[in-house]
């Protein structure tokens, strides 16, 4: 009898063993088959981005296909699409057993930069000058494609905005305008819960989508720079603002500004267009990438939806032009050196064309270049596009932004508060402690 | 008498031997590769302070190693393993072993169960994570309808701290229970036939034949399933990340995503390589301890 232990024991202690590699061992495998360095065809250039399908495909492969059909350079760019859930993941398994693409996307901010800092990304400002990109794109897109003073990506196909969509008919319904400052807001959403609809539809367990009310109450309340200083170590997200700005998420919760159980919707199994849907509610704070996903889901209902930016804090002499989001949503970086360094440009070059642009818009989306305002003709994309162009400043993503350790420790905080599981001081505490943690590593 | 050195005997030994190395070795092959070169190698890069991507990487000795002690975190992963874990244990294997028996004692009747009861485990977790998202949902989700109709309120599982643990163990008890009654059928056709025509001839009920005569000799198998459980529980993954993502919070972090969050979403290869090896090593040392517990009860 004990033999037989001892052998199942041992077979045991070989499962556990393998399990607690299976997750490096068996993406890094999946990679290998993948090809992508281009050491085998030198002539190849390889190309990660995330467009597997729709909008995304159709605007990101324009710039390949017509790079590979216009090109003198001999090089031929080869995209490999690869699903958005996992990108980041099946970037830094590559990345990590040598074998990163010569162009990929990213969504900038803090893992560009660890790319960047990591050797996986080549300064361009010499070609971006070369091929007047700088008179093309918009310079906010320009600021978030660099770092440490230079330019290391060329943005693509969006401008994304975090502001608020909102059913006209449930308002008109109700008599409700569109508010100017919070109190206004919260006079809508007062009247909104007491004729039983819910003011926010919000699925908030991926996180990001609750953490869009946090970062645009604090840029209304206090600007930017408290934000800047808490990251560069100056400042503290013990700051005032930021506990404001966690009260006041935590008493939108008790008042009923979202839905129930929001912690437990899910955005990508799209729970919170449901209830928009559904019409049981009647605003939305996020991207203004919907404006895709509500015309693409149902053209009547798109009609129906208007959008707003952010409101004003009532006493606070905070810029109300200054806007959270991405300008140049996924920017191309590049993984190569001379020749084929310049061919892959030329490549990435071809999003910044009029044609691209033109694909751009036909796709629902907003090209980050000055020339945008002339192609957009969608009524909604237009007041999008007039912010990001009045914007004094525009704030990358929080969650794209800080390093990423950092900006893992908001996103759980952030869901904790409006789980109520914690204290804005506690959130902002521990905030505070990872990213002085990164401050003092770095 | 000497042996000689030609002797048929150690020429034939040598032969063995020989056809032995040529058999094993694409086994030991594939064991060195892809099981103990990664855990060396795991144990290596947890001495490094290392991104994941960068070609420089620091050594830092036992850095991650303390730091991971300390960590508060870590430890609140693995309490939550614990709880799946034991919850695993005494949901999915008793439940599994009463299905068994139904479906045994049933006999041919009872296929259609042993069918229908088996669906959960042919389904991809990915796909179970889905579906229970959509079910457990607080807005038209199927507990919530029916607390409704009961004139309650809305149920909350996933989106509350207290609730969200319990929940996924009740989904992955969902999924695994099947595999656990197919464990316990098998162990079944091991009793012989013999056995039960016995008992029936001494006039045992089927209760007295399943408590007196089935379950001792069920027993080892029973055994054999508890540990399968633990280890899976212990290194458990795919269903907490579909569901929760180790939220609302990190209410419902395990060991395994804790480590999957650490290498890959917040580029610390060195520090999850260390959360992977501290698994390693607690998996093992658990797994000691119930095997000898186990194996002292036998004896």
């Amino acid at each position: 009898m004990k033999k037989r232990w001892m052998k199942l024991m041992s077979l045991s202690v070989a499962v556990v063993m393998t399990m607690s590699l299976a997750a490096c061992g068996s993406s890094s495998g999946d990679d290998s088959s993948q090809d992508s360095s281009g050491s085998s065809e030198d002539k190849t250039i390889t190309y990660w981005n995330i467009g597997t399908e729709g909008a995304d495909k159709a605007a990101l492969e324009y710039a390949v296909d017509a790079f590979n059909e216009n090109t003198d350079s001999g090089y031929q760019v080869e995209m490999v699409a690869i699903q958005n859930d996992n990108y980041k993941e099946r970037l830094v398994v590559a990345m990590s057993s040598g074998e990163c693409p010569d162009m990929y996307t990213s969504w900038s901010g803090g893992p560009m930069n660890e790319y960047i800092d990591s050797g996986f990304a080549q300064p361009v400002d010499d070609l971006y000058e070369e091929y007047g990109l700088n008179d093309i794109f918009m310079e906010a897109a320009t600021a978030q494609a660099s770092y440490n003073g230079h330019i290391y990506a060329v943005p693509t196909y969006n401008v994304s905005l975090a502001g608020i969509f909102y059913n006209t008919e449930i308002f008109d319904e109700y008599g409700l305008e569109v508010p100017t400052t919070l109190s206004e807001l919260e006079a809508v959403c007062d009247t909104l819960v007491e004729n039983g609809i819910t003011p926010f539809a919000l699925a908030n367990a991926p996180k990001w989508t609750g953490s869009m009310f946090y970062q645009c109450l604090v840029a209304r309340y206090a600007g930017l720079e408290p934000f800047q200083a808490a990251v560069d170590g100056s400042g503290s997200f013990e700051d005032e603002c930021f506990q404001w700005a966690g009260e006041k998420i935590q008493e939108w919760v008790q008042k009923g500004y979202f839905p129930e159980g929001v912690n437990s919707l899910d955005e990508d199994a799209g729970q919170a267009k449901q209830l928009m849907y559904q019409e049981t509610a009647a605003m939305m704070l996020t991207g203004s990438w919907y404006t895709g996903t509500f015309s693409t889901d149902s053209p009547e209902f798109y009609e129906k939806i208007d959008w707003f930016s952010f409101p004003a804090v009532d006493g606070s002499d905070a810029d109300t032009s200054i806007q959270i989001g991405t300008i140049g949503d996924q920017f191309v970086s590049f993984n190569c050196e001379g020749e084929k360094l310049d061919a892959a440009f030329e490549c990435a070059s071809y999003y910044a064309s009029d044609e691209a642009q033109q694909v751009m818009v036909d796709n629902g989306k907003i090209p980050p270049t000055k020339n945008a305002e002339s192609l957009v003709t969608d009524p909604i994309s237009k007041k999008v596009l007039e912010a990001a162009n009045g914007a004094s400043s525009t704030q990358l993503w929080w969650d794209q932004y800080l390093a990423p350790e950092v900006a893992q420790v908001h996103l759980d905080t952030c869901q904790e508060l409006f789980g109520l599981t914690m204290t804005p001081e506690e959130a902002d505490a521990q905030l505070q402690a990872a990213m002085e943690e990164y401050n003092a590593d770095k | 008498m000497k042996k000689n050195k030609n002797s048929l005997a150690v020429r034939r030994q040598r032969e063995v031997n020989k056809v032995a190395a040529v058999f094993l070795a694409p086994v030991i092959l594939v064991l060195v590769v892809y099981i103990f070169y990664p855990i060396v190698n795991t144990f290596q890069i947890s001495t490094l302070d290392w991104n994941g991507i960068s070609a420089d990487s620091t050594f830092i000795g036992l850095d991650n190693w303390i730091e991971l002690l300390h960590d508060k975190a870590f430890w609140t992963a693995f309490l939550n393993n614990i709880k799946v874990m034991l919850l695993s244990i005494l949901i999915q294997i008793p439940l599994g072993l009463a299905m068994a028996t139904f479906v045994e004692f049933a006999g041919k009747k009872s296929t259609i169960f042993k069918i229908l009861w088996f669906i959960p485990q042919l389904m991809s977790s990915v796909a179970v994570g889905f579906l229970f998202t959509y079910a457990l949902a607080t807005n038209g989700g199927i507990i919530s309808s029916i607390s409704q109709l009961l004139g309650g309120g809305l149920v909350d599982l996933l989106g509350n701290p207290d609730t969200a643990l319990y929940t996924v163990i009740g989904v992955i008890a969902w999924q695994f229970t099947p595999f656990y009654m197919v464990y316990c059928v098998a162990s079944y056709t091991n009793i012989s036939e013999d056995v039960y025509e016995a008992s029936l001839v001494d006039g045992a009920t089927k209760g007295q034949y399943f408590w007196k005569i089935a379950l001792p000799l069920l027993k080892p198998s029973l055994k054999s399933a508890a540990i399968l459980s633990m280890v899976g529980s212990l290194k458990y993954f795919d269903l907490i990340y579909v569901m929760t993502g180790g939220g609302p919070g990190t209410s419902t972090e395990l060991m395994a995503t804790y480590m999957y969050k650490e290498s890959f979403a917040n580029f610390n290869m060195g520090y999850g390589s260390a959360v992977a090896g501290g698994m390693f090593i607690l998996i093992t040392l658990i797994s000691l301890i119930t095997m000898r517990i186990l194996n002292g009860k036998e004896d």
